[in-house]
Order: C-alpha cells, then sequence, then structure tokens
C-alpha cells in the first residue's frame, strides 16, 4: 500500500508523530512525507487530529513526540516564526486574523514593512495588500476596514493572501475554502495548481471530495488520530476514501485502482 | 432611501473611535463652558495652568495605561510605583547623588517594576490584575518601608524645578523689590506630557511595537500564529506603563518638592478612567493616546471645576463614577447598532 515516491529528496517529513492533551490522543504516531511540486491531501472525520497534526509543522503547536525533518534535517519548530524561517506558511483553519486590523495590517503582521527610519511603510503596505487580495479575488474593497467588518469569504481571502505573499516553499492550508463562493473557490483551485506548478509542498486539509480528486496527488486518511492509509490519488476512488475516513480501513475487495484500470 | 444610498451619505461622519474621540472632545469643551458660566475664576490663565498641572500626572499614567489596556491587560500598580519610584529618587538625593541622575533612577525604577508585572503576566501566567495588584501592593509596601512611612524633605530647590518651573516665564522686578509675574509660563510638566503623548501615539500608530500592542489585544491567537512575539509585546507595554509612573511620580513629588511615600493612593483608577472615558476597551484592541488625553483632561477639568463650585470631594467621586459609566455605555450603545 505504499506510494512509490517521486524522484526529488522529500521537503518535509513527519516521522512517528505524537500528540496528547493529557489523556486524550489527538494524534497517534502519525508519519506523512512531502515532496517539492506535490499536493497531499490529508483527510478524515471531525476531530481525526488532521488540524493537530499540521499545527505541529506550522510551529502553533509542541510536539509529544516525534520528528520533524525539512529537505532533510531535523527542524525544531517551536515557534510559528521557526517554521516561517523554514518557509512553512499556513492557512488556519481558524484564518488567525487580528480583528480589530485592516487586511493589509494583518496580511504583514509580524512582518511588517518598514521605511528607512524604522516607521511602518503603510503606503507600502496597502498596496502590496491590494495587489495580493485583488489577484484572488477583483472585487475586493474595503482594503482599510477592520477585517471584523467583512464577510466569511473575505477574511479567508486575506488568510490565503498572507499564506502565499511571503513565498512559501511549504504551504499547509486548512480548509482554505470553507467559506467561500464556487468562483472564489475556483480560483483558489487555480492557485493551488500554479503553486504547484512552482514547485511549492502543499498540504491540503479538505472536506470537499471534488477538490480531493482534482487537486491531490496523494491523500493520507486519518481516523481516531491514527493514519490509516496514504495513497496515490489513482489508486483510490471515492468511496474506498469514504471508506477508510468513516471506519478506518478499505473495502474488503480494494486492490489499487490505478493497476486494475 | 436606500441602504448604500444612506452609507455613501455616512461616509462623511466619523465612525468607531474617532465618534468617541469627537464626543468626548465636545464634552470636554461643554464642561468648561459650564464651569466657565458657573465661576469666573475657572476660565482664567492661572486656572488654566492649574488644570494643566493636575492633568499631568494623570494623564503620564494614562499613557502607559492606554497600551497595556490596548494589549487586553491592566494595571492596578501605578499609583504604587509612582509612590516607590519618588522613594528611591528621595533616597538617592539624601544619599548624595544629584538631582538628575536620581530622577533617571528613579524612572528606571519605575520601568523596572513593570517589567516584573510583565514577567509575571507571561511567564508565570498570572492573570494581569492579580499581578499588578500584587505589584500595587508590594511597591507601596517598599516604599513605606524603606521610608519607615515618613515623607523626604529638605531636597533642595533644584528637586521642585521640574514640578514647579515654566516655560517662557515672564518675571518682573517691581520697584518695590518683590517680583511680579507677568506670564506664568508653561509648566514644564506640561510639556513633558505633550511630549510623551506624542511620542506614545507614534509608537501605538507608526511604530512595529504599537501594530502589535493592537493585535495582542486583538487576537492573541492569531498574533503569536503570524509570528508576533506576545510574551515580548506584552513586557515591553507594562515596562513603558511602569517607566511612565515613575515618571509621573517625578513630576508629582518634584512639585512638592518632598517626596511622599503615601502619595498617588487609587491614581490608577483614575488612569483607568481616563483612557477609558478616551474610548480604550478593556477587552483590547482599543484604544488611543489622543483619547486618553482628552479623557485625563475631561477629569481634570471636572475636579478643578467641582472644586471650585465648592463640590465636596466625596460628591466628587460620585460624579466621576457616573462619568465613567456612561462613557462606556455610550460607547456600547454605538457599537451595538
Ligand atoms: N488545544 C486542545 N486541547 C485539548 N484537546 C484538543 C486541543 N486541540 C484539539 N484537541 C482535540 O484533538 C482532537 C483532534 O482535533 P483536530 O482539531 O486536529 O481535528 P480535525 O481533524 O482538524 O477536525 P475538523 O475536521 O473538525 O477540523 C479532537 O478530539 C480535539 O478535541
Ligand atoms: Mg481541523
Amino acid at each position: 500500500m505504499f506510494d512509490t515516491a517521486p524522484t526529488h529528496a522529500p521537503l518535509v517529513q513527519m516521522c512517528d508523530i505524537h500528540k496528547n492533551f493529557g489523556g486524550v490522543v489527538a494524534v497517534d504516531d502519525v508519519s506523512v512525507d512531502l515532496y517539492p511540486g506535490e499536493v497531499v491531501g490529508v483527510l478524515g472525520h471531525n476531530g481525526a487530529g488532521k488540524s493537530c497534526l499540521m499545527r505541529m509543522l506550522s510551529g502553533a503547536m509542541s510536539l509529544s513526540s516525534g520528528e520533524i525533518l525539512v529537505n532533510g534535517e531535523k527542524a525544531d519548530l517551536k515557534t510559528p516564526q521557526d517554521a516561517k524561517t523554514f518557509g512553512i506558511e499556513t492557512i488556519y483553519q481558524t484564518l488567525a486574523l487580528a480583528d480589530h486590523l485592516d487586511a493589509a495590517a494583518n496580511l504583514f503582521l509580524g512582518r511588517e514593512l518598514k521605511t528607512r527610519f524604522g516607521n511602518l511603510d503603510e503606503t507600502r503596505m496597502h498596496a502590496e495588500a491590494k495587489a495580493a487580495l485583488v489577484q484572488l479575488n477583483p472585487n475586493f474593497k474595503n482594503l482599510k476596514d477592520p477585517v471584523s467588518r467583512l464577510s466569511g469569504g473575505q477574511r479567508q481571502v486575506i488568510a490565503i493572501a498572507r499564506a502565499i505573499y511571503f513565498q512559501a516553499k511549504v504551504l499547509i492550508m486548512d480548509e482554505p475554502t470553507a467559506a467561500l463562493g464556487p468562483s472564489e473557490t475556483a480560483m483558489v483551485a487555480d492557485l493551488t495548481l500554479r503553486l504547484k506548478k512552482d514547485g511549492i509542498g502543499i498540504f491540503l486539509i479538505s472536506h470537499d471530495m471534488h477538490d480531493v480528486f482534482d487537486l491531490c496527488d496523494r491523500v493520507m486518511v486519518m481516523n481516531k488520530g491514527r493514519n490509516v492509509g496514504t495513497f496515490k490519488i489513482e489508486d483510490v476512488n471515492k468511496d474506498d476514501i469514504l471508506s477508510l475516513i468513516i471506519k478506518g480501513t478499505l473495502p474488503d475487495d480494494w486492490t489499487p485502482r490505478g493497476e486494475t484500470s | 432611501m436606500s441602504d448604500t444610498e444612506l452609507k455613501a451619505k455616512l461616509r462623511f461622519l466619523p465612525t468607531g473611535s474617532a465618534l468617541h474621540k469627537l464626543s468626548a472632545l465636545i464634552t470636554l469643551l461643554l464642561l468648561i463652558l459650564a464651569f466657565s458660566i458657573m465661576s469666573s475664576a475657572f476660565f482664567s490663565v492661572n486656572n488654566g495652568l492649574t488644570v494643566l498641572l493636575q492633568t499631568s500626572v494623570i494623564g503620564l499614567l494614562a499613557i502607559g495605561m492606554t497600551m497595556v489596556i490596548i494589549t487586553g491587560g491592566i494595571d492596578l500598580s501605578v499609583g504604587s510605583v509612582l509612590a516607590l519610584s519618588g522613594v528611591v529618587t528621595g533616597l538617592l538625593m539624601k544619599a548624595g547623588l544629584p538631582v538628575m541622575p536620581a530622577m533617571a533612577l528613579g524612572v528606571v525604577t519605575g520601568g523596572v517594576c513593570g517589567f516584573l508585572n510583565g514577567l509575571v503576566i507571561t511567564k508565570m501566567r498570572i492573570t494581569p490584575f492579580v499581578a499588578t495588584l500584587g505589584m500595587m501592593m508590594i511597591a507601596r509596601g517598599v516604599a513605606l518601608q524603606l521610608t519607615g512611612a515618613a515623607p523626604i524633605s529638605r531636597l533642595g530647590e533644584t528637586f521642585g524645578w521640574l514640578g514647579n518651573g515654566a516655560l517662557f516665564r515672564v518675571v518682573e522686578m517691581q520697584a518695590n523689590g518683590f517680583p511680579k509675574v507677568i506670564f506664568p509660563g508653561i509648566p514644564y510638566p506640561a510639556i513633558l506630557l505633550l511630549i510623551m503623548a506624542l511620542f506614545g501615539a507614534y509608537l501605538l500608530q507608526r511604530r512595529q511595537i504599537g501594530r502589535h500592542i493592537f493585535s495582542v489585544g486583538s487576537n492573541e491567537e492569531a498574533a503569536r500564529l503570524s509570528g508576533v512575539n506576545v510574551d515580548r509585546t506584552k513586557i515591553w507595554a507594562y515596562t513603558a506603563s511602569g517607566a511612565l509612573a515613575g515618571l509621573s511620580g517625578m513630576v508629582l513629588m518634584s512639585r512638592l518638592v518632598t517626596v511622599q511615600p503615601n502619595e498617588g493612593v487609587m491614581y490608577e483608577l483614575d488612569a483607568i478612567a481616563a483612557s477609558v472615558i478616551g474610548g480604550a476597551s478593556l477587552m483590547g484592541g482599543v484604544g488611543s493616546v489622543s483619547g486618553s488625553m482628552i479623557g485625563a483632561f475631561i477629569i481634570g477639568v471636572l475636579r478643578n471645576g467641582l472644586n471650585m463650585a465648592g463640590t465636596s470631594a466625596f460628591i466628587q467621586q460620585v460624579i466621576i463614577g457616573v462619568v465613567v459609566i456612561g462613557a462606556v455605555y455610550l460607547d456600547q450603545i454605538r457599537n451595538r447598532k
């Protein structure tokens, strides 16, 4: 059942990752890897541990045990800054926006552009933010409104723009299209394929089977914190995946679909 | 009228915090007007200067308090830290240190107290209310212990320079040998307040640290995930608040030309009230130095005007309490719609 890996070295290797909150095991010895120019779908029921696993790669959550390698070297991701210096950017499920700040301030939060004198360069940040946001949504206005006044979709667009603006090498997208309309969703799909072509590795958490089959090269399914299987997308169909998500096992009669057809 | 038309019309009106500041400013002007009508002595250069002097202490405290409140915290220790800073300066001068270094070390003492507040809040994960309540007692206790609760006086004329001096003061010698003040000048405390307020506003609005202060108060988790060093930002805010408390201690003790270890009791409440009247939200993420300055002056004018009108100190407390609740209530009504 193991996939044949593409030829280059893996961008990210997560080895035997374990996370428990007291007695609650959220992630149970999960291993997964990611190659450049690849989209790996991370699937599973609600509470399966997908977000926890990804948050550990983002530096947002500490590991209970296990190891993360980036470009073959051990990476100690203690804080989100650590992850960002490795080129790991994240679109969080919760979006992680500061409600009282506007779009540009959020996009550059923690990495503000400054003038020669060390002051905030508002003009440049606004211009850059506008360019980045309009790329994703041509109708994006209200650039100077605090983001609490924006719609769910607009907020999501800001979170996406922030993750791609800083030229990620690894992109984690935790349900990036949950609040988006059809045209914005299509835009994000386009964007995903474009980034993939640029050699960026992407972890995509999604509950939408269409997205998964359209975008992913491989899928990894989690069930109650465990990795119950990693497959090339050609080797599974929708029913296989649903069976893994719900029961944690493949249908009894499964053989790799890619070979039979 | 359609919704969009209405919005287009309303765009010209100030919104949000600008509106709050405007209404606070109007309140301040109305207060000045009312007191001027009630008492002719109120609207005079001399009384204006008195208000300026009285407000400068609360104003300095309110600058730091505003930064702390924007991070979503509170600093209950500023009144005690003010006293402790004064005591340190007084003792150092008694030990032979000149005024300037002694005062500088007094401000540093305040900064150290604030820094400790920040450490306790971020590293020991004690809520700001409890941590600064503890510091309030500790700083007061140390100040009283060091002095045996007795004031330190005879600190020399130079000690009174900061609190009692003024810029552009014009004094004329009269024929009878007594000096006559033609123009009392702009008191140094007022100039200090202006400089610190401008500097504080600059830090909050134009510098990265200010942006981070707002982000931490707005959504701490989002700030952390975005790469903001949340602990460092909070420690910075509490240290600034402590140092400003030290500075206001210098102003206050210098004005009295005596160090009083029991000065500044309940000043933290005036500083909090000034911030809140000026539009800062105790939930964090909202506030401004300019608003807090207006708030400080509302309290200063109220106190002074009520004094001149012969209102008792007790009734003054009642009125200021009502004003604080009223200001927050109005703000909530505005936010609800
Ligand atoms: N900070 C926390 N403290 C305690 N338990 C947590 C914490 N975060 C997550 N958990 C638990 O860990 C488990 C996995 O949560 P996680 O958020 O990773 O699920 P998920 O797969 O992302 O689900 P969803 O599809 O709903 O987003 C859940 O049982 C959750 O209750
Ligand atoms: Mg999740």
